[in-house]
């Protein structure tokens, strides 16, 4: 232990403190069985919706349309799984706000460890089980709606782009809660965060719908690696290539919304040092 | 048949007289007022965009074209702001109940439901006002016909969307639960409203008329101004009396109930 | 042995862009802001030795919070220094951190769905503690403050004086060497208070660790502190053994409710306040006569209908040394 390096030994206990919040988190969010199961069914509510919808697009395949480039089985399971992410993400942001602007930091920056870590890590593991309990209730509705389940490796495609494409959704909003330290309400920031999450992450229709420009716009935006990617790939099985470019390019902006949430949380942490809450 | 027209002319100028205080009060932030109009419109303006981009790809759903969803949601956006105005309770009536609010109302003389739904007002509500009179203007167009159809569509949907959302609230008088339950119950409803009535069928649609009557909140009084007849308009005016009954008979029951538990309890 | 904590003409500035009137005003505003200077604390000095416990009080705004902020690192000063357990805090936060406790009153530092354990268990990964020692010390802890019983239990289902029993035994986990308590009895019933603060002396008296408590409760001054630092308006006003105030703490307020529109109470010790008919207010300077004796004494006159005991408000008290030193 002694000839542990100290850069080392901060890392592994920091991963350590991380992990435990983590492990709370999801503890805390099984804990709460009744929120789980009724997000279960907003969730459904949703998929009814937009599966009726796009069945009834799909029932009618109007000549000279894009209803010709509907996949076979319409876009049901499609947006089955943009749901599935973006129902996951929890509401960090208002988490943020009430801590940032109702002075609840104090006993956070009176603890050793970071604060935006160890929030970060408890709210990934709220997340974790509302992937899996939606993930489940989703497998569940497709076959109420009788869709067919998608192959394994298909399955294990979304599965990865979707769950790096939540933890890409959680840091957005996790940016949107660090605008607490300027604005007294989130909610304006957030609102249109999520909007853009639904335009250009293609909650409602593959962005490969869209036209050319807004089309290359959104697979280079964050919110395309937030939500479009693990949408297109159950629409059709990515090759290899394709897969690895789209979680590459998952990983850049995970790195690069990481490294922008703790620049923020930094400038917002020295304002609230400098001038307190 | 005096008396009772004194007794109305007193619930109206009660209910007035409530509700003019609390939209008052949404004024009093004006910063926060704006910027929650502001941030509504926004916000329906781009589900507008979003429609408009499918129709230019998809052309119809159902029958449906992007002017009749324009009608739809113009319709909806304004019977919903009008209730968060005027009568901006309802959003978390069952809180009211819950927290005991209504012992106070209880002692009083005024009907306890309306004063209930007078007693608060959204400020975002008028983004919503706002954005759904813009789309009807550019939409149905100043036609005098269309416009005063299309407030008799907004009328009837205000009175369905009320009676339904005082029944899920009223849910909170037997589950203590229901504060959140008969939220999320509410924005179902929405949720489905704003979706063409043409693509639901079978099932879809027997949820559409029922649990979550979008039925009657959306799809009758909208057909009514899509399609003027008699039939039409007495689907829209049967279907929202009907709720509106049900939901008195079941706030009554609710109330007789708390009465019954708040005497035991005192 | 080096002080605790030293604190050197500590001082603090706020700055406030001023707000003009209507929109042009605004816009102004923004293109050139004036700015407003409020002095919340203006040279503040002193020092803590190891294994004291101090109260620190004063009205709200009166500096108090900014100073305590600025002491355990979350707010940098605009001069002056200080000095905590060595540290200086607003440049060495973190390492600070591993060495003093918090319990904020009105806010729990645990998490509400889950068992009290299970808090615990984070918090030896927060302070990096060793698995044995941790277990140890929290079996320890938990026999002084009695909580063993809780540990299964969600913390949304303890009741708020075993909640406060919990968070006290969750900041001194890490074996801090300096306990900082805000409002740690705020909202408690005189039992679970009283016990409260018998924990938090005898701890202090068992490890010998640094108290510094704020509060609007005389009792928990009285009943934990040695010394009383009281600040207003931004600097100390008095800096004495609690033994040198009880004069001013050791009071209490009783009123009485009564058939008769006067009542005839000569006790020593004990003042008269105005008040309207059948009601008599009581100013009991306790060291001079117990409550129990005026209490006795009223109920023998006859014709008591009820009776109230409270402590002075914090505000008063402070006001009254104020007052006192400044004639």
């Amino acid at each position: 232990m002694r000839s542990t390096p100290p850069f080392i030994r901060r890392l592994s206990d920091g991963a350590g403190a991380a992990g435990a919040a983590y492990r709370a988190g999801l503890a805390a969010a099984l804990a709460q069985t009744p929120v789980l199961l009724g997000r279960a069914v907003f969730y459904g509510v949703c998929l009814m919706v937009l599966i009726t919808f796009w069945d009834k697009v799909a029932a009618h395949r109007l000549p000279g349309t894009l209803a010709a480039r509907l996949p076979a089985g319409g876009l049901g399971t499609y947006v089955g799984v943009t749901e599935w992410v973006t129902l996951s993400v929890p509401a960090v942001h208002f988490k943020l706000e009430d801590d940032i602007r109702a002075g609840a930091l104090e006993p956070h920056l009176l603890r050793p460890k970071s604060y935006l870590a160890q929030t970060l890590a408890g709210q990934a593991g709220f997340m974790t089980a509302r992937l899996v309990m939606l993930g489940a209730a989703g497998l569940l509705l497709l076959a109420l709606f009788a869709r067919t389940w998608p192959s394994v490796p298909t399955m294990g495609a979304v599965f990865t782009l979707g769950v790096t494409g939540a933890a890409i959704g959680l840091l957005l909003l996790t940016l949107v809660g660090l605008t607490a330290f300027w604005l007294r309400r989130v909610l304006p920031p957030m609102l249109i965060v999520q909007k853009l999450a639904f335009l250009l992450g293609g909650l409602f229709a593959p962005i490969a719908f869209y036209p050319g420009w807004l089309y290359r716009l959104a697979w280079f935006s964050p919110f395309g690696a937030h939500l479009a990617f693990a949408g297109a790939a159950i629409i059709g099985p990515p090759s290899w290539t394709g897969f690895a470019t789209m979680l590459a390019l998952q990983s850049f902006w995970l790195a690069a919304l990481t490294a922008l949430a703790v620049l923020v949380w930094r400038a917002g942490l020295r304002k609230t040092l400098r001038e307190g809450v | 048949m005096a008396p009772a027209l004194d007794d109305l002319r007193a619930l109206v100028t009660a209910y007035a007289a409530q509700a003019l205080a609390a939209i008052r009060q949404s004024f009093a932030d004006r910063t926060n007022f704006a910027l929650q109009v502001g941030a509504m419109a926004v916000n329906n303006g781009f589900w507008l965009v979003l429609w408009f981009l499918f129709f230019a790809g998809f052309k119809e759903v159902g029958g449906w074209r992007l002017p009749d969803v324009a009608r739809l949601l113009g319709i909806v956006y304004v019977l919903f702001g009008a209730s968060g105005v005027f009568f901006g309770g309802y959003r978390d009536l069952a809180g009211s109940i819950l927290t005991g609010a209504i012992d106070a109302l209880l002692t009083q003389p005024k009907p306890i439901l309306l004063r209930l739904l007078a007693r608060d007002s959204i400020p975002s509500a008028w983004g919503d006002i706002a954005t759904g009179l813009v789309i009807l203007a550019f939409s149905a167009g100043l036609d005098p016909a269309a416009a005063g159809l299309s407030l008799a569509a907004i009328l009837i949907g205000t009175a369905a969307w009320l009676a339904t959302t005082t029944i899920f609230a009223s849910l909170a008088f037997w589950a203590a639960g229901a504060r959140s339950l008969s939220r999320d119950l509410a924005d179902f409803t929405l949720l489905v409203s704003t979706y063409p009535a043409s693509i639901y069928s079978g099932w879809t649609k027997f949820v559409a008329f029922t649990v979550l009557p979008a039925g009657f909140v959306a799809m009758a009084p909208v057909e009514l101004v899509r399609a003027p007849s008699w039939q039409a308009a007495a689907i829209a005016v049967g279907g929202a009396g009907a709720y509106a009954a049900v939901a008195l008979g079941v706030w009554t029951l609710g109330l007789a109930r708390y009465r019954r538990g708040a005497a035991v309890a005192g | 042995m080096n002080p605790a904590v030293r604190l050197k003409e500590l001082r603090k500035t706020y700055r406030f862009a001023k707000a003009r009137r209507g929109l042009l005003g605004s816009l102004a505003g923004l293109l050139h802001p004036q700015f407003t200077h409020l002095e919340a604390v203006g040279g503040v000095s002193f020092e803590i030795a190891a294994g004291e416990r101090v109260a620190i009080i004063g009205p709200n705004g009166a500096g108090k919070s900014t100073t305590l902020k600025m002491l355990c690192g979350v707010l940098e000063p605009s001069g002056g220094e200080a000095s905590v357990l060595g540290f200086t805090p607003w440049k060495e936060r973190r390492r600070l951190a591993y060495e003093i406790g918090v319990v904020f009153g009105q806010r729990s530092q645990l998490w509400t769905e889950l068992p009290v354990r299970d808090s615990f268990a984070l918090l030896r990964r927060v302070y990096d503690q060793p698995e044995d020692a941790f277990a140890r010390r929290q079996g320890d802890l938990v026999e002084r403050f009695g909580v063993g019983a809780l540990l299964d239990q969600p913390v949304n289902r303890l009741s708020l004086g075993q909640r406060m029993r919990c968070e006290i035994v969750a900041a001194l986990l890490h074996a801090p060497k300096l306990l900082f308590l805000d409002e740690p009895t705020i909202g408690l019933d005189v039992t679970a208070k009283a016990a409260i603060r018998d924990f938090i002396r005898e701890q202090s008296q068992a490890e010998g660790q640094t108290v510094l408590l704020t509060s609007h409760d005389t009792r928990d001054i009285e009943l934990v502190c040695e010394r009383v630092i009281v600040i207003n308006a931004g600097r100390i006003v008095l800096d004495e053994p609690t033994e040198q105030l009880r004069r001013y703490i050791a009071r209490k307020l009783v009123t009485l409710q009564s058939a008769a529109p006067q009542l005839a109470l000569d006790l020593p010790g004990v003042t008269r306040r105005p008040s309207e008919p059948h009601t008599t207010i009581l100013e009991i300077d306790t060291r001079a006569t117990r409550v129990d004796a005026v209490i006795a004494r009223a109920l023998a006159l006859g014709g008591i209908e009820d009776v109230t005991v409270e402590d002075p408000p914090m505000e008063e008290v402070v006001h009254e040394i104020y007052a006192a030193l400044h004639p």
